[in-house]
């Protein structure tokens, strides 16, 4: 086993254990489970980064250039934009997924791995340098958004079960009163004279059921509020869209240059610029009350599904001058 | 009159600027865009009778679905998003973030608060000013229906982030407009030792030589034939313009009067002589063929295209992997009346018999030079709406362009003590939620920048009850 394997090797290992502490503090919010997820998300991350650093010092070949390097990359950005978000606004109890989801890619990203072979001539140019790595990294963001959406829809089905239908920050914040859950989930009341907040609270529904026990509506009841979770999404997709669209502005400017025409109407263009499409809308219609929330949880979602048409679908079925498997 | 034709031009423009009728062109342009991105483009008709089943080849070339991105349709509806996007971005969206400096019921606004600050109503509402002013908010004042307000914004100039990034697009159309207007675009082929001269500026172009390098990479799954390297040495003159000796490889264009030369392909040209009982026919083409070119077999329904070149042929007359010209071949496709009969691998210099007493025989390769040219005009102002485009976005996902409406009520006298309840209510153009903690941060520094004033604990009101 060389140095590259055993390196893949530990960043595998590494996100498999992170995601089974983080899903043990998802389920359970046992603090140590946290605590022994996060050194696993940090050695993996870091892993991946040496590997690909490494396979480019041994090789001499930018190791983007392939699926198998695209795709690995895309697994430790999505890993590293998880963690830069959850230093920030504590959202370790999303790690199990993302955690999973960057292993199930790393893993399915070997199967490419054909060793080390040098670039076509249209990818011998600066802009693989700067064009990949930027797209690959909107990518990723998308996929750390596309987690946030799906604990947004998680969430939401889960409390409308509880109570039974209608929508459940409305409905709080309509009603108000109650005892409520901070953000960082232990059962407390508000102090008396505090603002009552916005973001900070959720449903009475479900904030009564978890005080009678109901172990649905206690679980739900430790995530963060729909409304937080709605506003996370879209910070993550404020990351994910702008590098995206430098991505396809990069790639729209290297195509001039390799191939004399900045739009051919690729599938690869085409499928990026309907994923760019479904986010900007996303960005658009996230400033309207009726469509944030809910709405906007499930298109962040259907998002992230055409990104994986644009990244996978468009590369392995679909021939075109982005083909680049191997 | 007038008024009716203004009433129904109001009626167009709103339907145009329509929110849900903007949902639905772009849900047609993404279902077109898909077929595009699934059905090849740009394929000859006998592409798709040979790669698709029958029904739906006869339904791709009926509907015009392999060429969609030129349809008129594709167009069309491109041309109604814009415009249903420029009308809704300067009819509704605009005006909605930049409301005018208006008084709003405080109590109604979702993020409002109150702090009591003692003094009398000039030093309070000066204390109050400077203390959003100190904050980088932009303090104005107003009076309306005889109540002061004071009005605290930041990042107001944001507001114009969605009209910047608009103004982008409308950059980048307009650089586009401009090759349709002034650009031309055309590939040629040169074969080598050959010259060719482009239409549209007459260049003059010869290939000295074509140069390739593949190499055999072992991989894990086997000896993968890898490009290297395309490049075609060239010598060229613009009209008028002295020789000169070029180097022309991916990725780095020639620009020879304002036109960019791209190495876009190359290719093994072959020429073929067509017999029939040992007599040559004279319908073939003199010149050497290139890929996806063919003749007429004799006075027969019959054609024959060449398919491809094949570097190596194996054991067997199997096709190797190896592409490099080994014991080189070509695969011809055979045609009647149109529908692809069969397909056969020709060794060159070597023929095969066709049948009916007809020969065909492959000569010795050329190797020719694929050339892409384009004079685009538009290209800077394309570039500058990109990055307007990009800044535009950038303000607007970023910055968060937030008001804040103060009014100073007088508080109930205490002992004698002059005080004043300043009340604060807080609009973003992203909503409440996403202002929450910064707006309760900056009433608790408030209350706390008066620490001789009693203060009143804000409230939020229900988002529900300002939508």
């Amino acid at each position: 086993m060389n140095t590259d394997q055993v390196l893949i090797l530990i960043a595998i290992s590494a996100y498999i254990t992170g995601t089974l502490s983080f899903l043990i503090y998802f389920l359970s919010r046992e603090n140590w489970a946290k605590m022994a997820g996060i050194p696993f998300a940090f050695i993996g991350c870091v892993t991946q980064f040496v590997e690909l650093f490494y396979r480019w010092q041994t090789s001499h070949i930018w190791p983007l250039t392939n699926l198998y390097g695209s795709l690995s990359l895309f697994a430790a950005m999505s890993v590293l934009i998880f963690i830069v978000f959850a230093l920030r606004y504590d959202l370790w109890f999303m790690g199990g997924f993302v955690l999973a989801l960057a292993a199930g890619f790393l893993a399915y990203a070997l199967t490419w791995n054909e060793g080390y072979l040098p670039a076509v001539p249209a990818l011998q140019s600066y802009w693989i340098k700067i064009h990949v790595p930027l797209v690959v990294s909107s990518y990723a963001a998308f996929m750390v958004a596309f987690v946030s959406s799906v604990l947004y829809l998680i969430k939401y089905y889960g409390e409308r079960s509880i109570r039974g239908g209608g929508t459940p920050v409305r409905a709080r914040a309509a009603t108000g009163g109650g005892a409520q859950f901070d953000v960082g989930l232990s059962m407390q009341a508000a102090p008396e004279r505090r603002p009552r907040p916005i973001i900070g609270g959720d449903s009475p529904n479900l904030e009564s059921a978890a005080i009678a026990g109901n172990p649905l509506a206690l679980w739900l009841a430790t995530l963060p509020t729909l409304a937080k979770l709605d506003i996370l999404t879209y910070r993550i997709v404020s990351i994910g869209l702008p590098l995206l669209t430098v991505g396809i502005i990069t790639g729209a400017w290297w195509a001039k240059e390799a191939w004399g025409a900045y739009w051919q109407w690729d599938p690869k263009e085409t499928a990026a610029l309907f994923s760019w499409t479904i986010y900007a809308l996303y960005m658009h219609l996230h400033t309207r009350n009726a469509w944030r929330g809910l709405r906007c949880a499930w298109l962040a979602a259907f998002g992230f599904i055409t990104i994986i048409f644009c990244y996978l679908g468009v590369n392995i079925w679909i021939s075109g001058l982005h083909s680049y498997k191997m | 009159m007038a008024t009716r034709v203004r009433e129904s031009v109001d009626e167009v423009l709103g339907q145009l600027s329509n929110f849900w009728f903007g949902m639905s062109l772009l849900a047609v342009w993404g279902v077109m865009t898909l077929i595009g991105v699934v059905v090849d483009q740009g394929k000859d008709a006998s592409f798709y009778q040979t790669n698709y089943m029958p029904a739906l080849a006869r339904l791709v070339l009926r509907l015009h679905l392999d060429n969609i991105y030129h349809s008129a349709a594709y167009l069309g509806i491109i041309g109604l998003i814009l415009a249903c996007m420029t009308l809704a971005t300067f009819w509704r969206v605009i005006p909605a973030r930049l409301p005018p400096l208006r008084g709003v019921k405080i109590a109604a606004i979702p993020l409002n608060a109150s702090v009591e600050i003692a003094g009398d109503e000039a030093t309070v509402r000066s204390r109050v000013e400077q203390f959003f002013a100190g904050r980088g908010w932009l303090v104005r004042k107003r009076e309306q229906g005889g109540v002061e307000w004071t009005f605290a914004d930041k990042f107001n100039w944001a507001r114009k982030g969605v009209l910047i990034a608009h103004v982008g697009f409308v950059l980048i159309a307009a650089g586009t407009t401009l090759y349709w207007a002034f650009g031309y675009s055309g590939q040629t082929a040169i074969l080598a030792g050959s010259t060719v001269t482009i239409p549209e500026n007459g260049t003059r172009f010869t290939l000295d030589r074509f140069r390739y390098r593949i190499d055999p990479i072992q991989t894990k799954s086997g000896t993968v034939y890898q490009p290297i390297d395309y490049v075609s040495d060239v010598h060229v003159a613009a009209k008028n313009g002295p020789l000169e000796t070029r180097v022309l490889r991916v990725n780095h264009p020639l620009d020879v009067g304002d036109t960019l030369y791209y190495q876009a392909s190359y290719g093994f040209a072959v020429p073929f002589t067509l017999t029939k009982n040992g007599r040559p026919l004279p319908n073939v083409p003199s010149a050497p063929l290139r890929e996806g070119e063919g003749f007429a077999v004799g006075d027969t329904s019959r054609s024959i295209q060449y398919a491809r070149f094949v570097g190596t042929i194996g054991p067997g007359n199997t096709i190797g992997a190896d592409p490099r010209p080994n014991d080189p071949g070509v695969i011809l496709n055979v045609f009647d009346g149109g529908q692809a009969i069969g397909q056969v691998l020709v060794p060159l210099e070597r023929g095969v018999d066709l049948g009916d007493g007809y020969h065909v025989e492959a000569g010795r390769y050329v190797l020719y030079s694929g050339i892409q040219y384009r004079h685009d005009p538009g290209i800077p102002l394309v570039g500058l709406g990109a990055f307007v485009l990009l800044t535009g976005l950038c303000i607007c996902f970023y910055l968060l362009p937030a008001r804040l409406f103060v009014r100073l009520d007088p508080a109930p006298r205490e002992a004698g003590r002059e005080a004043w309840t300043v009340g604060i209510a807080a609009t973003t153009v992203k909503g409440y939620e996403i202002f929450e903690e910064q707006f309760h941060a900056l009433v608790e520094a408030l209350r706390e920048s008066e620490p001789r004033s009693e203060s009143v604990a804000g409230s939020t009101r229900p988002v529900a009850a300002a939508t």
